[in-house]
């Protein structure tokens, strides 16, 4: 099975951390792409909405998950064909979020380039601001470290 | 005397014919989270595309603000926009006006 490790800054993570499980915690029972876009029946909506969100929570599981024990004493997180999508996904998600409750004021031109001055971050925004970055890092490393084999089979 | 055949005519003719009424499209609206490395990835996924395919879609989605990935029948447009949003991006659902 392929896997790839990657060390990180245990300083620099670890707070994060605080962020993204807030961010979990409040998306636990909320989709973080809302339905209200498709048009269907609500019994449709019900049934789509549950496995949606059980779907959701999973993957947001596995993305908590690799920062375990082995995380805090090295640093290090490892990916591999069984996690990949649903931490593909669970960023994602997170991401989402993020934006939708803490990042609306910013252009969306603003936060599609990352073009964002830390320092002009409030506090309270900056580990917001980090996280959601973060969670693209992740996403990028697993994108171009897993192979289509995984990733696209 | 009256002669009887005992060949049975057909009242009605009956055909059939293959129709996409009630076809519908899967659209993907932009969002300004998902990177767009990403968006590919799941277009590849989800729908088989090729990379300039799956780029190609990506773009629209990005510059136009909507991209048309799939059309056909209702109930596998269904499938594949629950697919879409369970890898987090916002597909709806419209009906296929060209069918």
């Amino acid at each position: 099975m392929k896997r790839i490790e990657v060390k990180l800054s245990l300083p620099v993570v670890a707070p994060l951390l605080d962020v993204m499980k807030t961010v979990a915690d409040s998306l636990e029972h909320h989709l973080a792409v809302p339905l209200e876009h498709v048009e269907f029946d609500d019994d449709m909506r019900e049934t789509w909405s549950t496995d949606l969100l059980g779907a959701q929570n999973d993957g947001v599981r596995s993305l908590l998950a690799m920062f375990d024990h082995e995380f805090f004493e090295s640093g290090v997180v490892s990916f591999d064909e069984q996690n990949a999508e649903p931490i593909l996904r669970a960023c994602a998600a997170l991401r989402l979020h993020l934006r939708e409750r803490y990042l609306k004021s910013f252009e969306d031109e603003s936060l599609e380039s990352g073009d964002v001055e830390m320092e002009e971050l409030s506090e309270t925004l900056r580990p917001v601001f980090m996280c959601y970055v973060f969670l693209a890092t992740i996403q990028e490393l697993i994108i171009q470290h897993l192979d289509s084999e995984i990733l696209e089979g | 005397m009256t002669t009887t055949s005992s060949a049975t005519q057909p009242q009605h003719d009956t055909h059939t014919e293959l129709s996409l009424a009630g076809a519908c499209r899967v659209v993907v609206l932009n969002d300004p989270v998902n990177l767009m490395s990403y968006v590919v990835l799941v277009f590849k996924k989800v729908f088989g595309f090729d990379e300039q395919t799956a780029r190609k879609h990506m773009l629209e989605v990005h510059e136009l603000g909507r991209s048309v990935v799939w059309s056909g029948l209702r109930e596998k447009a269904e499938a594949y926009a629950f697919t879409l949003h369970e890898w987090q991006l916002t597909a709806i659902i419209e009906p296929d006006e060209k069918n």
